[in-house]
């Protein structure tokens, strides 16, 4: 027990530190959950309304995006259920992952940990203690508020008890999840690297869970994030995946106390190699970023491959629904069959551009942000003071960063179209891909023009790029659920290109985007240019 | 030596929101001095450098280096001045050897035989990756590239503070060579010591002004030497002395005493000692560390010497 002393002092100070953090999250993803079960029967209310919806939701694709919806009679709760169980668990697991890294190996990168344990009488394992007991904390608030939240939203066809299994199984994924963060964060001896392997973790969860949905539901059990539908919230509300759930984040914690008993402080578990003495490669900014990134965006480019590559598997899938009425067959003959299904798949190709896209941003919002990231942490002050000017560092970040979003894009887009013609009888045209790759350019250059400006100017705000892309997607993908006015749907850039590759590209918007983007990148520019340099 | 000035720092004031980080900084660096740069921790040293460096940027006065401005044509100062920060923060996944190469090209230096030569003489492993590096390592692989950059100036903010005295040692040869060479360095440090080997001039920074400027021995005017004697007779009339501080008799017949004194005074109060027919007589030179004290001990507002 020694080695847990100080836990409670520590957990104290990790609370100071993130409450805003934890607030602001708890506050978005109950927010918004619980307003949308609020609405949810006045958007489906009626058997019309709840058949319409339900036949979507049972369709390949969109069963591979967010998982199995029950057979039988659906209700309002249910559809509910199902379309909110793994996109909510995602969303949590992101915040579980920021909040797990931060608390362990961002700590001790930062020489926290080790101020607090040389200098302190402070147990070994305490940090680590002190981080499972934060993040505890943050999923059992989470749960609260959202199965109270919930249960006061009553739709019909809720219980009681399925309401609150709902709460607490995107709790304890979110959890259990953070936890084998835990693991991770003692593997590798740097913040970013734990949150690449996290993020791999979570990758290979959802994909697992996706071929397993879209084939063989049985298989869903492999992946703890398919656990989540193995609750069956409303309808058999099983709570053994939430115990199974919370054995796993158990011995993930206990896994990560064992490989911290093992390591030095500041060391990961996996050793480093030695490395050159020389580099003829490394010449300045550019060739330092494309070093400094390149497995990243190895990684990047394989997981967007993949992920593009199993959407595209299901392609056919889509289609079938409507080859399956004889009556519809008889209606439209061989050709009209064969344009319905690829307006189906079309339409889902513009949903699979925005969800691209929104990846993309994130890889390059990131390479921009790295920016920011060695600034704070006093490199730059080494490469500033060199014959180069800042315009220059800028422009290789945001130059990189454009690159990397629109390759990301079109790898995706590209195996999704390689692996669809594969698997479909009438293969889709290049030309519909391309169009959707052209029209979502627009969006990542515009989210990337924001962060280039904030940096420029305000880096301290440089969070409301995240912010306002969450909230785009939240829009995009709830806005019509929530019955949302039109000019809050047109917040969203990916708004403005919803009806691509179906329709052709309305150029206007876009221009526009492109403008404001124009005018954000000089701002930052000019900002950074005009700005003292951090540290 | 042509007295060309290399760095000029003309009532430099920097305020971060209400802060007044500095208020009025003042240094001349000409070629092939070495400047050295001390006060206490959070006087305003690196700030100071900082403005020099154009990484922030100046709320009145002037910095030039090179007769250019440090702000606006950083570019162009920044081809002939190579830096060493006092923190010195590296690419976790370089190796050190991969950063010295890097750093040098950024300056459009290479790889020189003097390159190896400083890698031998710090003793440093450059096939480890800078994340495995203590703080002293990270300062060598700094330390190495800024040597091997061949320009006219060079600033060092507190460059020994992780080393061992043995690469200190390293380190002031290697000042020292850099001064032969006729080039110009600016030294900023809180180790006293440091500075007195190594530098021409002093420049006393204390909460963002620059007190005192000038050679080592023009500021001793200031100081006061540490006198011990032993006389024959009682040293009586010796509290009343000009100049005599801190004034101790060790014994009841007032013939063993300890005290300070001012350094313009040690004349006449030396007379006055002789007087009693002086036994046993030591007095200790002032050093910086005194002269140091002495401007941290007195009030705010209170000019030194008073």
């Amino acid at each position: 027990m020694e080695q847990y002393t100080q836990t409670w002092t520590l957990l104290k100070a990790n609370l100071k530190r993130d409450w805003v953090k934890i607030f602001a999250w708890l506050l978005v993803l109950v927010g918004v959950f619980v307003a949308v079960a609020a609405k949810f029967d006045g958007i489906y209310g009626t058997t019309k309304q709840i058949a319409a919806i339900g036949s979507t939701l049972r369709s390949k694709a969109m069963v591979a995006l967010i998982g199995s919806v029950p057979d039988g009679h659906l209700t309002t709760a249910l559809i509910f259920a199902s379309e909110m169980a793994v996109f909510w668990g995602l969303f949590i697991i992101i915040f579980n992952y920021s909040l797990a890294v931060g608390a362990s190996r961002g700590q001790e990168e930062s020489g926290l940990t080790e101020m607090v344990l040389g200098g302190h009488p402070v147990g070994r394992l305490a940090p680590l203690l002190a981080a499972a007991l934060e993040l505890l904390i943050a999923n059992g608030l989470f749960a609260l508020i959202t199965g109270a939240g919930t249960m006061i939203a009553n739709m019909p066809g809720s219980d009681a008890n399925g309401t609150w299994l709902s709460a607490v199984a995107i709790a304890a994924v979110g959890w259990a999840f953070g936890m084998i963060a835990l693991i991770f964060s003692q593997l590798v001896a740097d913040s970013h690297n734990v949150s690449m392997y996290n993020y791999a973790f979570l990758g290979i969860a959802y994909l697992i869970r996706m071929m397993a949905d879209v084939s063989n539901p049985t298989y869903t059990w492999l992946s703890p994030l398919g656990w989540l539908e193995k609750t069956e919230i409303y309808t058999n509300n099983n709570w053994w995946p939430v115990v199974m759930l919370v054995v796993l984040g158990a011995l993930a914690f206990l896994a990560a106390v064992v490989l911290n008993s093992n390591r030095d402080i500041d060391a990961g578990v996996i050793h480093v190699n030695p490395g050159s003495r020389k580099s003829r490669f490394l010449r300045g900014p550019a060739t330092l970023l494309i070093w400094n990134q390149k497995s990243l965006t190895i990684f990047w480019m394989i997981g967007m491959a993949v992920l593009g590559a199993s959407y595209g598997s299901v392609f056919n899938s889509i289609g079938k629904i409507f080859n399956t009425s004889p009556t519809i067959q008889k209606v439209l003959g061989q050709s009209g069959i064969r344009h319905l299904e690829q307006s189906q798949v079309l339409s889902f190709v513009g949903l699979l551009g925005i969800i691209f896209s929104l990846l993309a941003v994130i890889a390059g919002v990131m390479i921009v942000n790295h920016l920011m990231t060695q600034e704070r942490r006093g490199y730059l002050q080494m490469v500033m003071t060199k014959p180069q000017s800042r315009s220059y560092l800028l422009a290789v970040y945001v130059i990189f960063g454009l690159v990397l979003a629109a390759g990301l894009l079109f790898v995706a887009l590209i195996s999704a179209m390689g692996a669809g013609n594969v698997v479909m009888s009438h293969p889709i045209a290049f030309k519909y891909f391309w169009r959707t790759f052209i029209a979502n350019l627009p969006s990542i250059a515009l989210f990337m023009a924001l962060m280039v400006g904030l940096i420029g100017v305000y880096p301290r705000l440089r969070s409301l790029v995240w912010a306002y892309l969450g909230i785009s997607f939240l829009i995009t993908y709830f806005g019509n659920l929530m019955d949302l006015p039109k000019w809050a749907l047109k917040i969203s850039p990916f708004y403005w290109t919803k009806k691509v590759p179906i329709e052709s590209i309305n150029a206007t918007p876009l221009m526009w985007m492109l403008a404001i983007a124009v005018v954000l990148i000089v701002i930052g520019f000019v900002g950074y240019k005009n700005r003292d340099l951090e540290s | 030596m042509d007295n060309k000035m290399i760095l000029d720092v003309q009532n430099l004031q920097k305020n971060f929101g209400k802060v007044h980080a500095l208020k009025d900084v003042n240094l001349q660096l000409h070629s092939g001095e070495v400047l050295g740069f001390i006060g206490p921790n959070g006087a305003g040293k690196s700030t100071t450098i900082r403005v020099i460096l154009g990484l922030i940027k100046e709320s009145g006065g002037s910095a030039t280096v090179f007769g250019e401005d440090a702000w606006k044509d950083s570019v162009k100062i920044h081809q002939n001045l190579a830096y060493v920060p006092g923190d010195v923060y590296l690419w976790s996944n370089l190796t050190g050897g991969q950063t010295i190469d890097m750093l040098l090209h950024m300056s459009g230096q290479t790889h020189t035989a003097k390159t190896d030569e400083l890698i031998k003489e710090f003793k440093l492993d450059t096939s480890k990756k800078n994340r495995t590096y203590s703080k002293g390592n990270r300062q060598k692989v700094a330390l190495i590239a800024a040597f091997s950059t061949d320009v006219d100036l060079y600033i060092f903010d507190e460059p020994t503070s992780g080393l061992d005295p043995l690469n200190e040692l390293i380190f002031q040869r290697r000042v020292a060579e850099l001064k032969e060479n006729g080039k110009s360095v600016l030294l900023s440090s809180h180790i006293l010591s440091e500075v007195e080997k190594m530098c021409d001039t002093i420049s006393i920074i204390r909460e963002g002004k620059v007190i005192e400027t000038g050679s080592l021995e023009s500021m001793q005017h200031l100081t006061r030497n540490v006198v011990a004697v032993t006389t024959a007779s009682p040293l009586d009339g010796l509290d009343k002395a000009r100049g005599v501080h801190q004034l101790n008799f060790k014994n009841d017949q007032h013939t063993i005493a300890e005290f300070t004194v001012d350094s313009d005074e040690i004349g006449a109060v030396m007379d006055l000692l002789a007087k009693n027919s002086i036994v046993q007589l030591r007095t200790t030179p002032p050093t910086l560390e005194d002269l140091f004290l002495r401007y941290y001990h007195s009030d705010d507002g209170q000019k030194v010497g008073e």
